[in-house]
């Protein structure tokens, strides 16, 4: 199908034909079989009609001026009195006022005020005082933990959460590895994820966060989460992303990338919760440190050639055994093991 | 489509939805990453809010259309395999209630006259006396032709031309806005009109 600008120019150059005079039966007829070819024809026809039609008031800004005379530009502003300028949203789309936010924030401030005298060991958070619990997971071990809220998280292995439920926010530092959450139905209450100067947040929905060295990755499988970053100091606001149900993306220091795709596919990308990696066309320097992640005995890279061959493939990934010996078999790769270590050499 | 039918909903349309125009072309502009694309959004938010209307008139017409585009920016984001690098846009404003995005905007009859003025200001020269001589002094095309010395098939393009103008002057927010994708995220603070608010 056409472009909407060239279906704008096509409805253009009708209403101008039109508008020439000799307008025929056939024209007509023909004008219609193009209006009715698609709601969008129909749709930009109709603007510009519209729009045509209007510019015929200019008669009404045209009085007293005489025949043959062309009005100089911008007589208007005299001859036409507006109590104000038309009212444009864009410069009054400021977000919520700021002291609406203030107020709030000082009104639990002097709730808040009494409980933290009172109460020892309890943590100031936000704008209310809230109970801090850490869970973690060693290598190779994963762990559901049920959160007071009705949200379950799945930490994989060798990962670590802080969580801190307040009144207005369930929040949850990922310090280490990753997690699913299942998050329970809350709208009052988002539930943010917050790791590596990222914050996922999210109101009812599953998705998992994982902090690597150099990026967060974010994989949404139900409902919607945003994804925000913090602003470096005297930097510009990074911009936030709406993340879908399938998406994935990718944050690193220099920006963010999202993949979308089907909710299988994000799935795809959690198998860790049944036991499982998956590979596809992965370099066997990923898949390795994959395996790493979930196994005290590391896999370790002999040379760089063997890096870059590529896997595909479903594994248990507490099976590293077995991968290695498929390895073995199926690439020109030999494993020597070194104490708690296994080294990969290409052949 | 039966021919009352179909005046009687592009009349609703042009009432309730074409006066909305600029508010949309803000909200796509702050949502959507790519403002070249922002030209076929906006059509195809027509496009599926007129199909929606010739089943079932909308209560509110305003936050049906905007819950359309909302959706549409969805879908667009779901189907498209990378989204982008780095330019993701600042999608947030999708989450923002309408009203508080964009205010009644609905001109009062000065009010539009002043637009519609403003609008017809902004063609360029020869446009601009094309569609005074046509509209304003009621010439045809020929007369238009024969008073101006040009033909009449400049003339002919040059209502085409007019014809878009005024329509991207007068509901939306002039054709300015589309020339200017390179500096999208100097504007996204949503004070940025220049001088299209300035003057």
């Amino acid at each position: 199908m056409a472009g909407s600008r060239e279906i704008e120019r096509t409805a253009a150059a009708w209403l101008a034909r039109r508008d020439a005079g000799h307008w025929s039966a056939a024209d007509q007829q023909a004008l219609d079989a193009w209006l009715d070819a698609a709601t969008a024809h129909r749709i930009a026809f109709l603007r510009l009609e519209a729009a045509w039609q209007q510019s015929d008031r200019l008669k009404a800004l045209g009085a007293g001026i005489p025949a043959g005379t062309m009005p100089p530009r911008h007589r208007w502003r005299h001859t036409v009195e507006t109590p104000a300028e038309p009212r444009r949203a864009g410069s009054q789309a400021t977000p919520r006022p700021a002291h609406h936010r203030f107020r709030h924030l000082a009104g639990w401030t002097m709730a808040a005020t009494g409980l933290l005298i009172a109460i020892a060991g309890w943590h100031w958070h936000a704008h209310e005082v809230v109970e801090t619990i850490s869970y973690q997971t060693p290598v190779g071990r994963l762990q559901e933990v049920p959160l007071a809220d009705g949200s379950v998280a799945t930490l994989s292995s060798n990962s670590r959460i802080v969580v801190s439920l307040s009144r207005g926010e369930r929040h949850v530092e990922l310090q280490r590895g990753e997690a699913f959450f299942a998050v329970a139905k809350d709208a009052g209450r988002p539930f943010v994820v917050d790791t590596r100067g990222r914050r996922v947040i999210a109101v009812g929905t599953r998705f998992a966060v994982r902090r690597d060295d150099d990026a967060t990755r974010v994989v949404v499988t139900e409902g919607l989460v945003r994804l925000e970053s913090d602003s470096p100091p005297g930097g510009h606001r990074q911009p936030t992303t709406l993340l879908p149900a399938g998406s994935r993306a990718l944050a690193t220091d220099t920006g963010v990338t999202v993949t979308a795709g089907s909710v299988q596919q994000a799935e795809a990308f959690l198998d860790w919760r049944n036991g499982f990696v998956s590979f596809h066309d992965t370099p066997l320097a990923e898949a390795v440190a994959e395996f790493n992640r979930y196994n005290n005995r590391q896999i370790v890279l002999g040379d760089n050639r063997v890096g870059s061959l590529r896997v595909g493939g479903n594994f248990h990934w507490s099976n590293t055994a077995a991968f290695v010996r498929l390895l073995e078999q199926g690439f020109p790769v030999t494993a020597s093991e070194q104490g708690n270590r296994i080294v990969l050499r290409h052949r | 489509m039966v021919g009352a039918v179909s005046d009687f909903l592009n009349a609703w349309f042009v009432r309730e939805i074409l006066v909305h125009e600029a508010s949309l072309l803000r909200y796509l502009r702050r949502s959507w990453f790519r403002p070249e694309e922002i030209h076929d959004l906006r059509q195809e938010i027509y496009v599926r809010v007129y199909e929606a209307a010739a089943k079932s008139l909308p209560a509110s017409p305003k936050s049906f259309m905007f819950t359309i585009a909302r959706h549409l920016m969805t879908d667009r984001l779901r189907r498209a395999r990378v989204v982008s690098i780095d330019v993701v846009g600042d999608i947030d404003a999708l989450n923002v209630l309408v009203d508080e995005l964009s205010p009644e905007t609905r001109l009062n009859g000065r009010q539009e006259l002043h637009r519609l003025g403003e609008a017809f200001d902004r063609l360029p020269e020869r446009c601009r006396e094309v569609v005074w001589l046509r509209r304003v002094e009621e010439l045809s095309q020929k007369q238009v032709a024969a008073r101006m010395g040009i033909s009449e098939k400049t003339v002919e393009k040059q209502v085409a031309k007019g014809s878009r103008l005024i329509a991207d002057h007068f509901y939306g927010d002039g054709p300015a806005a589309h020339a200017r994708h390179g500096d999208n995220r100097d504007r996204r603070d949503g004070g940025g009109r220049g001088r299209q608010q300035g003057d």
